[in-house]
């Protein structure tokens, strides 16, 4: 035993110190990092509920602010307003309210006939929609 | 070498060693493998927590969206007593204001308490409901002054114990998620939209989140309440979920959104003249019903007195019942319209055809019918519509015969319900034939011996008005989901044709009679539309006997006669003073329907001579008054 002791050199073997080094880096490595998995899946975990919340808060918020909108655009509401302003907005009575005859063909072919061209007709006709349109405004005013 | 001591030192040892690991062996199994189950399902019972996530109930609309009934998020406020080690005074100080209760109240309600258990071992009570539906906003400003209140200041020394209390007191008071259903407008459109009742549990354990009790909400209350979702997840400690650990996650369905067929400014419309005419005719109730005949589409149904649901304790139980479809009563004389339009389909009469009226005075079968106006001569059947002549409308149901007057009332939709998609319609009364007697056969073409529900009065009418197709009344127009895609699209549905489109242009003439000056109804002419309508009074049985001062009174109406787009129904329990349905009922339907055609944009289909140059003139001075007035 004394024998062999002797023979053998007093000098660190590099091989096997680097293996038993990376083994205990390897388990210390894997122990570490299963530790920082697991903290970010409850950090995520933890930032999914916060986005959760928040998600559910804008969600409620969001409702609230259509219900309002709905609420201010409701005919009631939008009669107590008009009321409020004393703006006397009424719906026209029927002899406030112009209506035109939807043109016929036979009337559109007569103003080809004639030579007015189709461009000058449907101006006509825009001008005569806009002047009807200001009358029933002004009757609903 | 060891001696022998040593080596039983050794197996002494490796003995004991053996020993302890057999028994951490015996343990583990035990533990791990045979109480597997049992050890699993108690530490599941710690951690493991299975939520029901309520769907949101879905939104009512018009048929122009405007928003009728919607659900807004709140919170049920609660307390665990336990966690306030005899603090409560104090909690409840802070909680009073937020809640809007009394401070004593509060303190009582989160008093230590215990209850015994079916073992008869006291248990502390670890949840007490403070107040339900309670606004988000002011439960995130009650928990933020709890957090403030109790939070321990950094850098300041808190006993060990202290420090516990104050984790518990910021914990003791909790918060659920609830529903509460709100309706923007009120009392408007409330018998047809309903109410709903709070959140109850079936027998299977199945939590229904405020489930519907009346009109729509009741009717819909499958589709309007979705289906509900769950979690199932663990929790640490504090309570607080651990996501990473979450197994189960199935997301709530929300309701699908309604879209009624009501027009919620016509349905104001109505409401208004309604509450007109119970300020200026006192009656018990007034209804009223605006109908597209074509289609059956209910534009607006109205009930007076009304109430509102979101303050339904205050409201009488009589209120909340809807007239139009529950309250069944002698039609009176608009019921003259299915003898005459059976007898015109026929071919038993024609509108130019006379019968003897007797002078208001005509004896048959031992009884004497009157005329209710005054006595009438010789009447053409228009006039006996016009007129609303009981002889004449009883000759013609004699000259008819009982059999086709009782399959023409049948085939009208009497003695039925219409289909409506509310709950609590009834199918009024129409006696077999078997059970009528001699004078069943006078009485009933008046209106006298049968009893129907507004609704199926209107629903005849629009057959006649439908060139004689009775159509089914529809109140929802779609189902749409949370992202507006149409689910489910009602369609007009037709049910049967009662009588000839020719007999039904007969019936339309006679009853346009009814609102000239010769007619019932003159107060129901409109200047710009032809109305063809029938006015009802009926006298209301009481111990027995005909009342003679207690009168339904009733106006149903369409317009324009020739192509019916609107039809209204308007009827008056009880009116004082006038209380012929010409005088209190048809002015109401005038209002209603000046109103309704300007909403409508109906085109009108007269035009009165003098209107016609002051059409011209609007027309001329428009641009000028807009430059005059432009503030109007």
């Amino acid at each position: 035993m004394a024998g062999n002791r002797r023979n053998q050199s007093t000098a660190i073997r590099l091989v096997p110190a680097l293996k038993a080094l990376f083994l205990c880096l390897l388990i210390g490595g894997s122990g570490v990092g299963y530790v920082w998995q697991k903290n970010q899946i409850h950090e995520l975990g933890r930032q999914i509920k916060k986005q959760e919340i928040a998600l559910e808060e804008l969600q409620r918020l969001n409702k609230q602010r259509r219900d309002k909108l709905d609420e201010l655009r409701s005919p009631p509401r939008l009669d107590a307003r008009i009321m409020q302003l004393n703006l006397g907005l009424v719906l026209p009575q029927q002899a406030q309210i112009v209506r035109l005859p939807e043109p016929t063909p036979a009337e559109s072919t007569g103003r080809a006939a004639r030579g007015l061209p189709e461009r000058f007709y449907a101006d006509q006709q825009a001008s005569s929609r806009r002047n009807n349109l200001t009358a029933a405004r002004v009757a609903v005013g | 070498m060891p001696g022998k001591l040593q080596h039983r030192r050794l197996w002494l040892v490796a003995f004991f060693l053996g020993m302890a690991f057999t028994a951490l062996a015996y343990r583990l199994v035990d533990l791990q493998v045979l109480r597997h189950e049992e050890l699993r399902a108690e530490s599941a019972k710690d951690t493991q927590r299975a939520f029901s996530l309520k769907p949101r109930r879905g939104d009512i609309r018009d048929i122009r969206g405007n928003l009728l009934a919607t659900s807004i998020p709140v919170k049920n406020v609660a307390a665990d007593p336990s966690f306030l080690h005899g603090r409560h005074e104090e909690v409840a100080r802070i909680l009073a204001p937020f809640l809007e209760m009394n401070e004593a109240e509060l303190a009582a309600l989160m008093e230590p308490k215990v209850r015994l258990d079916q073992k008869g071992k006291a248990t502390a009570i670890r949840f007490v409901l403070l107040k339900k539906n309670v606004p988000v906003e002011t439960w995130q400003q009650l928990q933020g002054k709890i957090v403030q209140t109790y939070a321990v200041p950094k850098g300041k020394k808190i006993a060990r114990a202290e420090l516990a209390i104050r984790d518990h007191l910021r914990a003791a008071i909790t918060a659920g998620d609830g529903q509460y259903r709100v309706y923007p407008n009120h009392q408007l459109a409330a018998h047809v939209l309903g109410f709903v009742g709070t959140d109850e549990q079936t027998p299977e354990g199945r939590c229904i989140v405020s489930p519907g009790r009346e009109g729509i909400e009741l009717t819909l209350n499958g589709p309007l309440s979705g289906a509900r979702g769950w979690r199932v997840t663990e929790v640490d400690g504090g309570k607080r979920e651990v996501v990473a650990f979450r197994e189960q996650d199935v997301a709530p369905r929300a309701g699908l959104n309604v879209v009624l067929s009501v027009d919620l400014r016509l349905q104001q419309i109505v409401e208004e003249e309604l509450t007109e005419a119970m300020r200026k005719h006192t009656p018990i109730s007034a209804s009223a019903i605006v109908i597209r005949p074509r289609t059956g589409e209910i534009l607006a149904l109205a009930t007076m007195p009304n109430f509102d649901p979101n303050r339904l304790g205050d409201s009488k139980p009589e209120h909340r019942r809807n007239r139009v479809i529950c309250d069944i009563a002698e039609p009176g004389s608009t019921f003259k319209i299915v003898v005459v339009a059976g007898a015109l389909n026929d071919g038993i009469v024609r509108l130019s055809d006379t019968f003897d009226c007797e002078n208001g005075k005509f004896f048959y079968a031992g009884r004497t019918l009157h005329d209710s106006h005054s006595g009438y001569g010789v009447l053409t059947v228009q006039s006996i519509i016009a007129k609303s002549s009981n002889i004449g409308a009883s000759k013609i149901g004699i000259k008819m015969g009982d059999g086709r007057l009782y399959d023409y009332i049948r085939a009208f939709g009497f003695g039925q319900p219409t289909g409506i998609p509310l709950v609590g319609e009834r199918s009024g009364i129409v006696h077999p034939l078997k059970n009528w007697t001699k004078v069943s056969i006078t009485s009933i073409p008046m209106g006298q011996e049968i009893a129907v529900t507004p609704l199926q009065m209107v629903m005849a009418m629009c057959a006649i008005a439908n060139d004689g197709w009775l159509v089914r009344p529809r109140l929802v127009n779609r189902l749409v989901d949370e992202n507006n895609e149409v689910v489910f699209q009602a369609e007009p549905e037709k049910i049967r044709q009662v009588i000839s489109a020719e007999a039904a242009r007969q019936m339309i003439t006679a009853l346009k009679a009814v609102v000239s000056a010769d007619g019932t109804a003159p107060k129901a002419k409109l200047d710009y539309y032809s109305v063809a309508g029938k006015t009802g009074t009926a006298q209301k049985a009481v111990a027995g006997r005909y009342s003679h001062d207690q009168f339904f009174s009733s106006f149903i109406g369409f317009f324009p006669a020739a192509s019916p787009e609107v039809r209204i129904l308007v009827v008056s329990d009880e009116p004082s003073g006038r209380h012929y349905g010409g005088q209190s009922a048809a002015p109401v339907f005038k209002t209603i329907a000046e109103r309704a055609a300007s909403h409508l944009k109906i085109r009108p289909d007269i035009q009165p001579a003098v209107k016609t140059e002051s059409l011209a003139q609007a027309n001329s001075a428009a641009p000028r008054r807009a430059a005059l007035e432009p503030g109007l």
